[in-house]
């Protein structure tokens, strides 16, 4: 998996990544305060003006906004066609400001710092009880490191069914994947655990004794 | 959470992603082409139940926030978050929460297997569609300012596909629940 953070030395990749996200809070709240097409657009000029800053390249640019562009198009076509121009002009220039504010956030803040942001995000839910901020890091590498897995054990199911001249169906392939994966997570735990990565090992005897 | 239940949750995220991976299919009698992938949202529940499924789908949602592009059609960034439907994406956890909660509770080892299959199909719809439309549906009329009305009528293309999605999730639910029992760890 290919994150979608791009190598550069502009200036809001200079910036770190927490003002960039409360720059991002910001905007996606008062973006909804006002209607007026002329504030709007100037707010969507400097959201395009910035992205263009990032040296993103129109090819990569394209692939990566096009599928946004295109649900936001055809809700703001239907707003104008439902409720009336200026609304329909509104919805347009919000939604492209803030994708265009959010992927410039994605593309200049690599994977390690955002994780880094969440873990202390998630600080004040900790001493609630609620998470455990470290866990969060280390499921998220986890999910990295399995994706590949599942995609070749599904790989191999759709070899065994061609081999056995089997129609490959959604409803033959999901059981045998969903249960072939969750029964390594007994292994994977025990590694876990045996590497005391998650530093709790009596926290997790009082729980095995309850 | 036990470092099993991490690890389950963290695998079924990786299923809900790699299902994302697989091409969207047309069926004759939808006009909207079906992903696989929201699909996963209603497994995560049925198979994982309530907590840990909810989590599983968190994590696909913050890898998606991250930057990873692990929704369908290989979408992700902060800027799936800002469009029309992110209602549906926040609307997902939710819907995970329900639908593992409903099965949590109606599905028993000792019914048979078509009162199973049942248990599962209903927790599915009310999770994977009655509230997972209830918050799409919510954000899209707010963002656009159209209406529930019209936001309901604009959405409703969708649902004959997740109801299908849900006939699937059901029967995959009561064959995982067969072969290898995750659901009951209700200690």
């Amino acid at each position: 998996m290919k994150s979608l953070y791009v190598e550069g030395d502009s200036f809001f990749h200079r910036l770190p990544p927490r003002p960039k996200l409360i720059l991002l809070l910001v905007a996606s709240l008062a973006l909804f305060l006002t209607r007026s097409p002329l504030l709007l657009g100037l707010a969507a000029g400097a959201a395009a003006l910035l992205y263009s800053s990032l040296g993103i390249g129109w090819r990569q640019s394209r692939i990566r906004l096009r599928p946004i562009l295109l649900t936001i198009a055809i809700v703001a076509l239907a707003t104008l066609v439902l409720n009336s121009m200026e609304e329909g002009i509104a919805v347009l220039l919000r939604l492209t400001t803030l994708m265009l504010l959010a992927a410039a956030v994605s593309a200049t803040v690599p994977i390690g710092d955002f994780i880094n942001e969440v873990t202390l995000a998630a600080r004040p839910l900790e001493r609630l009880g609620l998470v455990k901020a470290s866990d969060i890091g280390l499921s998220v590498g986890l999910v990295i490191r399995f994706v590949p897995e599942v995609d070749s054990r599904f790989q191999q199911l759709r070899q065994a069914h061609q081999a056995r001249g089997l129609k490959v169906r959604a409803t033959t392939m999901i059981v045998p994947l969903i249960i072939q994966t969750l029964k390594s997570a007994d292994e994977i735990a025990a590694a876990i655990d045996a590497r005391g990565i998650r530093g709790q090992r009596q926290a997790r005897n009082s729980e095995d004794s309850r | 959470m036990t470092t099993r239940d991490l690890v389950l949750a963290a695998l079924f995220a990786a299923i809900i992603v790699a299902l994302g991976l697989l091409p969207p299919i047309m069926l004759g009698f939808i006009p909207v082409p079906i992903t696989a992938q929201s699909m996963g949202v209603m497994l995560a529940g049925v198979i994982l139940g309530a907590r840990r499924g909810t989590v599983a789908v968190l994590l696909v949602l913050l890898l998606a926030a991250i930057g990873l592009p692990v929704l369908s059609g290989g979408r992700g960034g902060l800027a799936v978050f800002a469009a029309p439907t992110t209602g549906y994406l926040i609307g997902w956890a939710f819907a995970a929460f329900t639908t593992g909660f409903i099965a949590e509770r109606v599905v028993r080892p000792s019914q048979t297997s078509l009162t199973q299959t049942l248990g599962f199909f209903v927790a599915a719809v009310a999770g994977g569609v009655v509230v997972l439309y209830a918050f799409g549906i919510t954000y899209l009329a707010f963002i656009t300012g159209i209406g529930m009305n019209k936001a309901f009528i604009g959405s409703m293309a969708f649902i004959p596909g997740d109801v299908v999605k849900a006939v699937v999730a059901a029967l995959a639910g009561r064959a995982v629940l067969a072969g290898y029992p995750l659901l009951p760890a209700r200690a």
